[in-house]
Formats: structure tokens, sequence, C-alpha cells
């Protein structure tokens, strides 16, 4: 098994995401890696002029604080792209992810279930280890 | 020459309230048509819906069942931007069915320029997925028709964004070259120009990203400098061009700076590939000012057409011209390389 040096996250605010930040960032306390929190711009996040990104630094500070782990050890990637693309090129360089963490649905994501949510889409194509956090 | 198109379906059942991508555009599209005042040049060709075997070419049957059980069962929230309503499943057919009958009617006049004025758009939409807006691939279940009988397909995909779905669908397909210009980075997050097509396609996927700001004459050199020779060497025999309008300088989707008269020339420029009469037909994808998809439309259809209507004058003087010359050179690199380890 390699070790895991980094790990990707998927957060975009919501409260399943956010238990999933919490575990991505235990775990790298325990491993004494490095956390990436990806957070995916779609479409309408062009079109919404509602900046998110200071909103989502914010949240991340205060998940850093609650898990115990210094700020620096965890950094806010805001890339262009639906969830899932966007979680999978984080096991490519520059990121080069050595797992995957995600929350079991995100917003708007309901519909997974009949089509396929972002964290069954991963399980199907993701080429690292991947951990889907459930919400309680 | 004859504009032949299909638009007519009523959209008005796929809508979200406060999405832009709304019926309204459709209307914008259809209006910009009618500025050309085409007369009996004008034929509007009857709705047609693809079937399952039309389908199946580009999707997987899998996604087709769900999404019309998800549909029916009232629709909701794909994505976080792609919505579905119960109407949507009948409305995506009928979108992705009518580049075919559109088609159908050029090649029985071997004459005629083709306009597929639907939506949802496509060239988002993957083969097990809905993405961007796009249920269902329009432009690629028209293209694997036309490959089916043994043409060469050319898409041009001027969208501001990325066509990862057509890209993704064409990957190892030899018979269809893949051209893209598009604003990068911005959604999806593909179309870098060292993607350049699978081990069985190699060279026939060209993408051209353009910086925020760029303009008309940065455009043209793109597709002059790296498309052109691709396109030249491919030799087409159709030439479908997913047309968005959303690079337009007046878009809020985006940040490209082209005008009106931009579009006319790409227009143009695609046109002449086309190897002979009614082998061009236009697909709309984006384009959310309806102002300027309105005379985007016009001024793209009446470059095809010979009609002259009143254009913005084409832009320039954006940055990119350098971003142009390095990614053709990371084309180049990367076709060597992919050829090297192909051997």
């Amino acid at each position: 098994m390699r070790p895991i040096n980094t790990i990707a996250v998927g957060f975009d605010g919501s409260p399943d995401s956010k238990v999933a930040v919490r575990w991505a960032l235990t775990l790298a306390r325990h491993y004494d890696a490095h956390v990436v929190v990806v957070h995916a711009v779609g479409l309408l996040g062009r079109f919404d002029s509602k900046n998110v990104t200071t909103e989502l630094e914010e949240s991340l500070i205060a998940l850093c604080d609650e898990c115990a782990i210094v700020h620096t050890r965890a950094r806010l990637e805001v890339v262009d792209g639906d969830a899932c693309s966007v979680m999978l090129r984080m096991a490519d360089p520059p990121i080069s992810a050595d797992l995957l963490v995600v929350g079991t649905r995100g917003q708007g994501a309901h519909a997974g279930l009949l089509l396929g949510s972002t964290s069954l889409e991963l399980a199907e194509h993701s080429p690292i280890p991947l951990v889907i956090v459930p919400s309680s | 020459m004859m504009l032949i198109i299909n638009g007519s379906t009523d959209d008005a059942g796929h809508e979200d309230p406060g999405h832009p991508e709304r019926p309204e555009r459709l209307a914008a599209a259809l209006a910009g048509v009618e500025d050309l005042h085409l007369g009996d040049d004008l034929l509007a060709v009857a709705p047609y819906s693809a079937t399952r075997s039309e389908l199946v070419r580009v999707h997987e049957s899998t996604y087709l069942d769900q999404l019309g059980a998800f549909c029916y069962e009232g629709g909701g929230d794909l994505d976080a931007d792609t919505y579905a309503t119960y109407d949507s499943w009948s409305l995506a057919q009928y979108a992705a069915g009518a580049g075919l009958a559109v088609i159908k009617e050029m090649r029985i006049r071997g004459d005629g320029v083709g306009f597929v004025a639907v939506r949802p758009p496509g060239h988002h939409a993957l083969r097990d997925r809905a993405m961007g807006f796009c249920l269902l691939n329009n432009i690629a279940v028209t293209a694997a028709e036309l490959t089916s009988v043994g043409e060469r397909v050319l898409i041009i995909d001027w969208d501001v964004h990325h066509g990862n779905g057509t890209q993704a669908i064409f990957w190892e397909d030899p018979n269809v070259l893949y051209v893209s210009t598009h604003q990068w980075p911005l959604f999806p997050g593909s179309g870098a120009p060292f993607e350049v097509g699978g081990l069985n396609a190699l060279g026939a996927t060209v993408n051209l990203p353009l910086p925020p700001g760029a303009t008309g004459d940065v455009l043209r050199q793109a597709l002059d400098e790296t498309a052109a020779p691709a396109i030249d060497a491919f030799k087409p025999t159709w030439v479908l061009v997913s047309a968005g309008f959303d690079a337009h300088r007046a878009d809020p989707m985006a940040d490209l700076a082209l005008s009106s008269g931009d579009f006319a020339q790409m227009a143009t420029f695609a046109a002449s590939f086309a190897p002979a009469p009614g082998r061009i037909a236009l697909f709309l994808e984006g384009g959310y000012d309806l102002a300027a998809l309105r005379s985007s439309v016009g001024a793209a259809l009446g470059a095809l057409l010979g009609s002259d209507p009143a254009n913005e004058r084409p832009t320039s003087g954006g940055p990119g011209a350098e971003v142009v010359r390095s990614n053709r050179d990371a084309r180049e690199i990367a076709l060597r390389i992919a050829h090297d380890a192909s051997q």
C-alpha cells in the first residue's frame, strides 16, 4: 500500500461535505498528510455573482480548528468542472492525491439516487482509493 | 441558398424558474433567423424524435433508461447545474432527433444550410451522464448517423465552454475530427491543447483554449494556424458546428470578447471546409444574453446564406496571441509523444 501523503476531499459547504472534511482532516493528522479541500465550480457558479470562496475558506479554518490540525496542512482548491470530473483530476499531477474522500451527497445531489451520485461515479472510475463518509 | 431548420417543437416544458438555460433562448435564436427575412428560402422540417437505436450509438442504454424514468417521476436536479422536468425526456429526444431530420432533408436536396435550433443543448452530455445543462448529445447523435454511412465528419465547437461530452464520445473515432475553441480556465475544465485524441484517433481532437478577454483576431489565428492544417489533412465530407454564442462579450457566463461579426467570420471559416453545397449544419448550444444570441445567430447564418445583417464589427486587440502559439507547440509535442508511445 502506498503511503498517504495527500488527501483530496470534496467540499461544497453542505453538511455532508463538512462531515467528509472533518474525517479527512482527522485522518491527515494521524498520517501527517496534507489535505486538499476541493470545491468544483459548475456552470451556474459563473452565472451566480456570489463569490463562495471566502465563505468556504472561513469554513475550512473553522473545521481545522475543530479537528486540531494546523491550517497550513489544509488548503482550498477551487476548480472549474463538475464535481466528479474535478475529484478524478485530483489523482493526477500536480496534486497527485493518494486518497479521495467525499460525503454521501452534496448540494443538489438528491437525483444521484437514480442517476449515479458523485460518490458512486467516483467509486466506478477512481484510479486511487476512495472513502465515502456517511453523513451520520 | 435555403435555410433548413428544425426548431419548431414547443420546448416550454423544459424549464426551471431562474435557470439561465430557459425557453426564451430558443425564441431569441429563432428571432435571429426571422431577422434574415428569408421568405421562401426558409424550410422548417417536421419535428423528429430520435429512436432508441439512434441514441445508443452515443449513449449507454442504462443511462437512457434512468433518464427517462427520472423525468417521468417528475424530474429534479441531475447535478448542481443540470435539471430535468417531466417533459424533458420527450423534448430531449426531439432535440437529439432534430439534426437527423435536417441532414436527411439536406441529403435529399443536395443543397442548403442546416440550423438545428433546439434545447436542451447537448455538447457536455457524456455517454452515461447528463452534465452542464445537457441531457443528450444532439450533435453527436447526428455525427454518429453520418459516420454510420461512411461520412467523415468535422465538428467545430465554438461554444465558450469546451464540449467535453462530444470529445469523449468520439475520442477513439478516426472518422470524426473534433475542433473546439473555448475559454480556459473555465467549466468543464477539460480541453487542454495536449488532449489530441485516443490511440485509434491520434490528432482527431484539436483543442484551442483561449484566455479571458480574447478577441476575434486571436480566435481566427488559432483556427488558421492550428485547426486549418488538421482539417485539410482530415478531408471532411460533412461539417457540423456546435454553435454556442456565449463567447459573445455581452454573455454573462464567460469572459471572451467576441462580437456577432466574429461569429459570421467563424461560420465562413467552417463553411470553407464543406466539400459541397448542403454539407454544413449549425447546432444551437449555449448563449445566455438574449440580444447577443439573436444578433449572433443572424450574423452566423447570414454569412452562410449570403445575407448581410447589420453585424457588429469583428473584434481585435485582445490577449492570447502568445497562448495560441504555445498551445500549438504543446499539441505538436503531445502528438509526437503519443505517436512514439504507440509504436
